[in-house]
């Protein structure tokens, strides 16, 4: 592990200022360009071919990135086929490729411990009871793991006792939740789920129920574009969740397998918040130059974690904007993104009007 | 039901289509006459004066290359394919199956076939664009005024249906335009057994330019050669099958890289002076892709100038070929000669365009590659010029017959 991780990791995690992150990132970053140029062929050809060769970053804007489906297009791992432990894939809709991302051993470790950091963060240093919002089915078969599945799995290490909110068909499992939530005689508990599922299949079939779940903390991510298409925004899904609920402690993160372990955590003013190892860049579509505070473009993530894979500057296909918060406050950075949704797909018209015309 | 646009826009059921198709099909008329050519120079008025189709540069195009004097110079060519002993007839009806990308294509093809005689059934694609609409519009127009209306069909039906199937059985000529994909997909469905059926592949093409003369160029010649470049590769997204995705720099050089940065410069200037844009996806998907030959080692060096122009040099010309980008994604490689270019060519290169070459070299070029590709070798300027003659088939000789007649 690089020796910048292990400081970034010592202090509260996501409470760097940017002007405190920026040298040891750069540093940490550089040092990662160099382990990934060194050890992994194809990146080295993209640097030596498209960022005229190997040169130590000036500043965080400068760092060489690799746009997210290079992930699928190439298998790209800075370790021996030998020291890959597991490789994780990205979801993706029947027929199309996935990304595909390598992990030694090394790096999991990496990833879990500085998981765990950014959630302690939120739950707190001990393991709580874990209410999840899907159903076990998703992690079950090994054959069919998803990236669902394995979201579910990689959350539930940081929590105990876990009970399922969902039936193997998705519905409601009210009986499970009942005993659930009767086990912890008003203790504290952690829950997790898609921010989809949290919507359709949690507050939509539970909230007649006068479930009391003051004492919960919800941790959700995945996206925004279902949700946007029923016209449900971050603020109305708090409000109903907190309404209906009780719940008040709720944690909307951005995150990627292709940074697995990396969470931009929602804190004040509804903003993702990057962890001390991590930061973001925003990125104008037509010039591709870093794009002042306010200013929409493509997100760039930056993190200290990818050790066996090149996956420490990644250009994504999202949108979104980053935003400066004024005013101090000790818990939370001075910088945050709102994700805005996908970059709109758009292929250019080929020649054929058949393949998929048929019937 | 089926919509047609001819002789008005309307629906009509698969009965009623092909009932109309029937007598569609008795309908030929003789190649080459005076009235076709009218016909036609009558569209080419139309869409010159129209405003739609006037500031698009590639139906401009069309409107010139459809001017009277220019069919009737392609009559008199088309005639003069016949012998003394041989009469031309018309092939019967025809059925243009029209690509969705170079969306012109399906005027050139249809006028060809009108000045052969023929009685045409034109199946237009879904994403076409709104001013492929007007042009069909001027179209119809014009067929009306002709009483022409009965001959020509414009339409939309579903591929792979009954539909399909009948209507083809009745064709004496297809042409189909598409790639290999739709020509394997849409020849599955025969035609009437004495029918010729043509398809257009999939095709790629380059462009050359020889270093000393762009090396001696001026600027004015520098800055014409761009805007050429820019007219054929970005008319259609660099999507069409004639549009350069390669320059090959010919001939020695010492500093190539700054000959090439300076025409990327210009190229970079018609690009904004033209205003031409594509999505932001795009952009990313071109850099994916860069990064993409960078990692396999088909290249060594990317060059991102804008959003609409990423270069890369490559290591294996043919390699790059294959893998396209589109909206602005050009390889590059260097040529010692002309027959090192020849040793590159396969049979899905089409269109080669140049410059500075003179015609000795240029037929060396063609004898070299000797039909395995390249079958069309024409000035970089040129590379959408539809041609009569296209990936090495005259379809004027093949949208005719020909009757023989000997006394004794």
């Amino acid at each position: 592990m690089i020796p910048e991780l292990d400081e970034a990791l010592a202090g509260a995690p996501y409470s760097w200022r940017e002007s405190d992150r920026e040298q040891l990132l750069l540093s940490g970053l550089n040092r990662l360009t160099e382990l990934h140029y060194e050890k992994c062929v194809p990146y080295r050809r993209i640097i030596d071919g498209y960022w005229d060769g190997l040169t130590a970053a000036a500043h965080l804007a400068e760092v060489p990135y690799l746009p997210v489906s290079n992930f699928k297009t190439q298998l790209l791992q800075s370790v021996s086929d030998a020291d890959v432990r597991v490789t994780l894939t990205s979801s993706g809709t029947t027929g199309q490729a996935v990304s595909r991302v390598r992990l030694d051993s090394a790096t999991s470790t990496i990833q879990q411990r500085a998981l765990a950091n950014s959630l302690m963060h939120v739950l707190g240093k001990s393991r709580l009871p874990m209410l999840v919002v899907d159903t076990d089915a998703v992690f079950k078969d090994p054959k069919k793991m998803s990236a669902r599945g394995a979201g579910v799995l990689g959350l539930m290490r940081y929590g105990r006792d876990h009970s399922f909110a969902l039936t193997p068909e998705l519905e409601p499992d009210f009986a499970a939740v009942d005993a659930f939530l009767d086990r912890l005689n008003g203790g504290a508990f952690f829950m997790f789920g898609f921010t989809f599922m949290v919507w359709a299949k949690f507050y939509e079939q539970f909230r007649s129920r006068n479930l009391d779940l003051s004492n919960g903390i919800l941790i959700h991510s995945g996206g925004w574009k279902k949700l946007v298409e029923q016209a449900v925004s971050n603020e109305q899904f708090r409000r109903r969740l907190g309404e209906s609920f009780g719940l008040k402690r709720i944690y909307n993160f951005y995150g990627m397998v292709e940074q697995i372990g990396t969470i931009f955590l929602e804190g004040p003013g509804g903003l993702l918040y990057p962890p001390n190892f991590a930061d973001v860049i925003v990125r104008d579509t037509r010039t591709f130059e870093p794009a002042a505070p306010g200013q929409p473009g493509l997100i760039q993530v930056l993190s200290l974690l990818p050790h066996s894979y090149p996956g420490h500057s990644v250009l994504t296909e999202d949108l979104g904007v980053i935003e400066v918060r004024s005013g101090s406050n000790a818990e939370w950075g001075d910088r945050g993104i709102k994700v805005l949704g996908r970059l709109p797909r758009s292929e250019l018209r080929g020649c054929s009007d058949v393949v998929g015309m048929a019937a | 039901m089926i919509s047609i646009c001819s002789p008005v826009p309307r629906t009509i059921d698969a009965s009623d289509f092909m009932d109309h198709v029937r007598e569609m099909a008795k309908q030929p008329s003789q190649p080459f006459s005076d009235e076709l050519v009218m016909l036609l120079g009558t569209i080419s008025s139309e869409l010159l004066r129209n405003p739609v189709m006037r500031a698009l540069p590639q139906y401009v195009a069309l409107g010139y290359w459809l001017r009277a004097a220019a069919v009737r110079a392609l009559a008199e060519e088309g005639r003069s394919g016949f012998g003394p002993h041989e009469i031309a007839a018309a092939r019967g009806l025809a059925l243009h199956l029209p690509p969705s990308n170079v969306d012109t294509i399906f005027v050139y093809s249809w006028a060809l076939s009108v000045l052969a005689g023929n009685a045409n059934i034109v199946r237009l694609p879904a994403t076409f664009s709104p001013a492929a609409r007007t042009a069909v519009e001027i179209i119809v127009d014009a067929l009306n005024n002709a009483g022409e209306e009965n001959r020509h069909l414009f339409c939309s039906y579903p591929y792979g249906g009954d539909l399909e199937r009948s209507l083809s059985s009745l064709c004496d000529l297809r042409i189909i335009w598409g790639g290999d994909a739709k020509v394997d997909a849409v020849s599955r469905v025969p035609i009437r057994p004495d029918g010729l059926s043509i398809g257009f592949s999939d095709r790629h093409s380059l462009a050359l330019i020889a270093v000393p003369a762009y090396a001696q160029a001026d600027d004015r010649i520098r800055d014409e050669l761009a805007t050429k470049l820019f007219n054929d590769a970005y008319w259609f997204d660099q999507m069409g099958c004639s549009s350069p995705r390669l320059l090959g720099w010919v001939g020695a050089s010492s500093d190539l890289d700054a000959l090439s940065k300076d025409l990327y410069r210009r190229l970079g200037g018609v690009i904004q002076s033209k205003s031409y844009a594509v999505e932001p996806a795009v952009a990313v998907s071109k850099l994916v892709l860069t990064n993409d030959l960078l990692a396999e080692g088909w290249a060594r060096h990317g060059v991102r100038y804008s959003n609409e122009l990423q270069v890369v040099d490559v290591a294996e010309p043919a390699v790059a070929l294959e893998k396209h980008g589109g909206g602005g994604f050009f390889s590059q490689s260097r040529f010692a000669t002309l027959a090192d270019v020849a040793a590159i060519a396969t049979r899905k290169l089409q269109t080669i365009t140049h410059f500075g070459f003179d015609e000795d070299q240029l037929t060396s070029l063609a004898r070299a590659i000797a039909g395995r590709g390249g079958y069309r070798i024409v000035p970089i300027g040129q590379a959408l010029n539809f041609a009569p003659t296209w990936d090495g088939v005259p379809l004027l000789s093949h949208m005719t017959r020909r009757v023989s007649v000997h006394a004794k």
